[in-house]
């Protein structure tokens, strides 16, 4: 009886003593917009660089600037770096940006168009609307230009230094006549040496 | 004698364009950057205007500012000088105002940028919408 009281003291007391050692959580909002240099891997900085600086550029091209609100549809942005970086938020990020500015409309692109169709069919062909109020199909507008891009990166690492340089490339097409309207890029070098 | 009429001519001309650096500015404008009411009659007057530090403050300073219309939209170049013998390392972002005072686009997102010890960096924007028609650069130390 003796020796079980003094294993359960024991085993209190060790108890007490992890739940001393173990830190506390703090949890606190940061800015959303500041710079983030936590790793040299593709961070919310980059992201809303490169998005920034892409919207801001292509709001300047004759083919955006002098259109009467041009349509556009977003293709891919080819990852082509050795990490995964998520390319449908940076132009998911660049379409805000472009559509905040007023002078581009965006048409349905490849990734919604399965959610789109299944809408227009459920409106028209479940039997469950209004045929007034039903959207009519083939009433789709075509964009008229496309925006693609890459994103690739080089690394190198010697010793306890790591340097990462991402260039960020974008282009808007011309769908019916394959011109390259517009292109530019964006460069980020970030460093992380240990010590 | 014919001669020094023609020179005396045309000397007031000559000076009258050196008197006037902003060139054919618009009322409200200075270097092509709106000012609205303030007495701008110099780049540094410009530059103090429109620059703001915010946060951890940075020897770094905006030395030129120079704006431009593109389309309906303000094109800015502004020159960061790092006068000092070490590299420095700033944030800096431009906020964007409207007509009545307010802000006229979301907050920016900081920009990191890199100057070498005894140099200049030019920095250059556009505005985000034609609602945009005044400015201010901030600046902060990322060191």
């Amino acid at each position: 009886m003796k020796t079980a009281t003094r294993n359960l003291t024991i085993a209190l007391a060790a108890a007490a003593a992890l739940a001393g050692c173990a830190k506390e959580e703090k949890t606190s909002y940061g800015d959303a917009r500041g710079v983030e240099t936590l790793t040299n891997t593709f961070g919310s900085t980059d992201l809303q660089m490169i998005a920034e600086s892409m919207a801001r550029s292509m709001q300047q091209a004759p083919a955006i600037h002098s259109g009467n609100l041009p349509i556009v549809t977003v293709q891919e942005v080819r990852n082509k770096t050795s990490e995964y970086i998520e390319t449908r938020a940076i132009t998911d990020s660049i379409r805000s940006e472009l559509q905040k500015g007023g002078r581009v409309r965006f048409a349905v692109d490849a990734v919604g168009m399965q959610q789109q169709t299944e809408e227009l069919n459920r409106q028209q062909d479940s039997g469950l609307y209004a045929k007034p109020s039903a959207v009519e199909k083939g009433q789709m507008v075509g964009a008229q230009y496309r925006m693609e891009g890459n994103i690739t990166s080089i690394v190198k690492q010697v010793k306890d230094k790591k340097d990462v340089y991402y260039k960020f490339n974008l282009q808007l097409w011309n769908i019916r006549n394959g011109l390259l309207e517009w292109s530019d890029e964006k460069e980020i070098r970030k460093t992380t040496s240990k010590g | 004698m014919k001669h020094s009429w023609t020179i005396a001519a045309m000397l007031p001309v000559l000076f009258a364009a050196c008197a006037t650096p902003k060139g054919f500015e618009q009322p409200g404008f200075a270097f092509g950057c709106p000012i609205g009411e303030a007495k701008v009659s110099s780049m540094d007057d410009l530059v103090k205007l429109k620059t703001t530090m915010e946060g951890k403050r940075t020897t770094i300073m905006a030395t030129e500012m120079r704006c431009a219309k593109t389309g309906d939209l303000m094109k800015i170049d502004a020159n960061l000088n790092n006068d000092s013998s070490t590299v420095k390392r700033i944030a800096y972002k431009f906020r964007w105002i409207d007509r009545e005072g307010m802000r006229a686009a979301d907050e920016e997102t900081w920009k990191p940028v890199m100057l070498y010890e005894n140099s200049n960096l030019v920095i250059n924007t556009v505005s985000p919408s034609n609602k945009a028609v005044d400015f201010r650069l901030v600046l902060r130390s990322q060191e």
